[in-house]
């Protein structure tokens, strides 16, 4: 066990890896492999289509910039981490819960343009909640029924196509959950048997 | 709170050994926390590394609801065992970074893992195999409230929980669900039912994250929002979609075996005779043919082997975990024969029927 597995792989010699700035951040597929020649070296880069570190090593860090206020952005910096908006724009984790505020519309940007907040939420402005789950220290116990519930849904969907003997295979399940004795596994257990 | 190169719980099989699903293989459930006042881990200094892994520690090892838990320091885990413990939670995030300031916190169960700060301070995953994904859940909050009665976490009622990521922050859950849909692949129907089923809320990848590269049949079906969305919103979209999905593969597989369909049975044919032939084989090779036989096996054209021992098989074909069923150390050059060895002998009973 003396060789050293790279991360996020099942066999080596896969896909290339992403630019650093992007590791664990970028969930986009390698659209581009970017191969970079230096000396006796050759460095293969998997890059997404939208990938800001290849727009910037094809068309160079600051050709985007036109004017002083683009100056200024560019230099914007969390007092507390000295996280940059650049390196933020570019994919980068946060340095402290004071980029949030620092950063706020630029991480509602970022969150939309991934297609991470849901459509009803891409209109709240600061300081409306994006959040609506649990705060610190609150109990809500999420109860067993949510699975009774997606069984009925799939019952339904199954009545819907006459496939009547899934649809028992479903109805089982479902007064098996509604009996407190009996619980059975994964809700495919009686489906595959 | 010490640590052990050779601990058993570095390399062991629960819950895994004892899983007989076919479809649902698994869920996982990750929820990432961060202390108020300190800066992320990506930004924070080593001492103040050692502060967390300290108070953490000491609070994950009162914790309720955790069979003996132990601590392992980052600096004291090789490679392969990091890579394990990566194959073992079903991570998309390797933990080969994690060379000093990070630590990790496991059970005895074998279901139960904590993570010190890799990107965020506290990211906890639990395992559930059971279907149980409620009460694993409300399993998991009791673990979360009670280290909250010793650390504040760093929270903003617009932002929810802040975490290093924010593409996760919120609820700073991410739920993941396991289902091996082979039926639906083979017959080349998954694309259409994933469009049937299309939600902007769920977002279905492969094994290794990638939404393009399925490998050994396994989608994995996980919430696509962690902002704007109560943690019962994710739970009940979840089971909603997986509980779809999965009628839609008991439905193909009905109907492969009602058609006794040929290019399928020829599949899994050939998925047969590549494991017990083959004297070099990789990995992905390995578990898509693996899932054909489990297939095979469920439409009963396969003998001589169980569910069970199927689905153990396509677990410890990944490289850490076959490495690990080997007492002496293996060269690199050698583990693609040494797969095609233990595949020969775990299929040396197993009868094609068709």
């Amino acid at each position: 066990m003396a060789d050293t597995p790279r991360p996020n792989e099942i066999e080596p010699e896969k896909e290339p890896e992403k630019p650093i700035e992007c590791s664990g951040e970028c969930r986009r597929p390698i659209a581009v492999h970017y191969s970079e020649i230096t000396g006796q070296t050759i460095v293969v880069t998997g890059m997404c289509e939208e990938c800001p570190v290849l727009k910037r090593k094809l068309h160079g860090m600051h050709t985007q910039i036109k004017g002083a206020s683009s100056l200024a952005e560019t230099d914007l910096a969390c007092g507390n981490c000295g996280t940059s908006l650049e390196s933020i724009k570019v994919g980068s984790l946060l340095g402290c819960s004071s980029c949030y505020d620092i950063f706020d519309e630029t991480i509602v940007a970022e969150l939309q343009g991934a297609g991470k907040l849901p459509t009803r939420l891409t209109s709240v402005k600061k300081p409306l909640p994006l959040h609506f789950g649990r705060s610190p220290g609150e109990v809500k116990e999420i109860t067993p029924s949510i699975r009774l519930l997606a069984l009925n849904e799939a019952l339904n969907e199954t009545l819907k196509k006459e496939d009547y003997e899934q649809a028992a295979l479903l109805r089982d399940q479902i007064q098996a959950l509604t009996r407190d004795d009996e619980k059975p596994k994964n809700g495919e257990k009686k489906n595959n048997d | 709170m010490t640590s052990d190169k050779s601990h058993p719980y570095l390399n062991q099989n629960k819950p895994w050994i004892d899983n007989d699903n076919a479809i649902w293989i698994a869920s996982t459930i990750h929820l990432s926390r961060n202390i108020e006042k300190y800066k992320f881990p990506g930004k924070l200094e080593a001492d103040r590394q050692k502060q967390i892994v300290s108070v953490l520690g000491k609070e994950l090892m009162a914790a309720p609801h955790l069979s003996k838990p132990r601590l392992f320091h980052s600096d004291q885990i090789t490679p392969a065992q990091k890579q394990f413990l990566m194959e073992h939670f079903l991570s998309t995030q390797g933990f080969q970074q994690a060379h000093s300031g990070e630590a990790f916190v496991l059970s005895e169960a074998g279901d139960f893992l904590a993570v010190f700060n890799v990107n965020d301070h506290l990211s906890l995953c639990i395992i559930d195999s059971r279907g149980e994904l409620e009460q694993t859940w409300n399993r998991l909050v009791e673990i979360e409230t009670t280290i909250g009665k010793a650390v504040n976490y760093a929270y903003s009622p617009r932002f929810g929980f802040m975490t290093a990521d924010p593409a996760i922050s919120g609820t700073g859950l991410v739920v993941s669900i396991y289902l091996q849909i082979s039926g639906l692949i083979h017959l080349d129907r998954i694309d259409e039912v994933l469009d049937k089923l299309n939600d902007e809320s769920i977002y279905v990848s492969g094994m290794q994250g990638n939404p393009t590269e399925v490998i050994g049949d396994i989608l994995v079906v996980q919430n696509n929002y962690t902002q704007g969305v109560t943690e019962e919103n994710i739970f009940s979209g979840l089971r909603s979609f997986a509980s779809k999905l999965l009628m839609e593969e008991n439905s193909a597989r009905k109907e492969i075996k009602q058609q006794e369909n040929n290019e399928i049975k020829d599949r899994v044919s050939r998925a047969f005779g590549i494991l017990i032939h083959s004297y070099h084989i990789e990995a992905v090779e390995a578990l898509n043919a693996i899932s054909l036989l489990k297939l095979g096996q469920s439409l009963g054209w396969i003998s001589g082997i169980s569910c069970k021992d199927l689905n153990q098989l396509f677990f410890n074909c990944r490289r850490a975990h076959l490495l690990a069923q080997f007492k002496e150390t293996i060269p690199q050059e050698q583990i693609l024969h040494k797969r095609s060895e233990y595949i020969h002998s775990a299929l040396k009973e197993v009868k094609l029927m068709i």
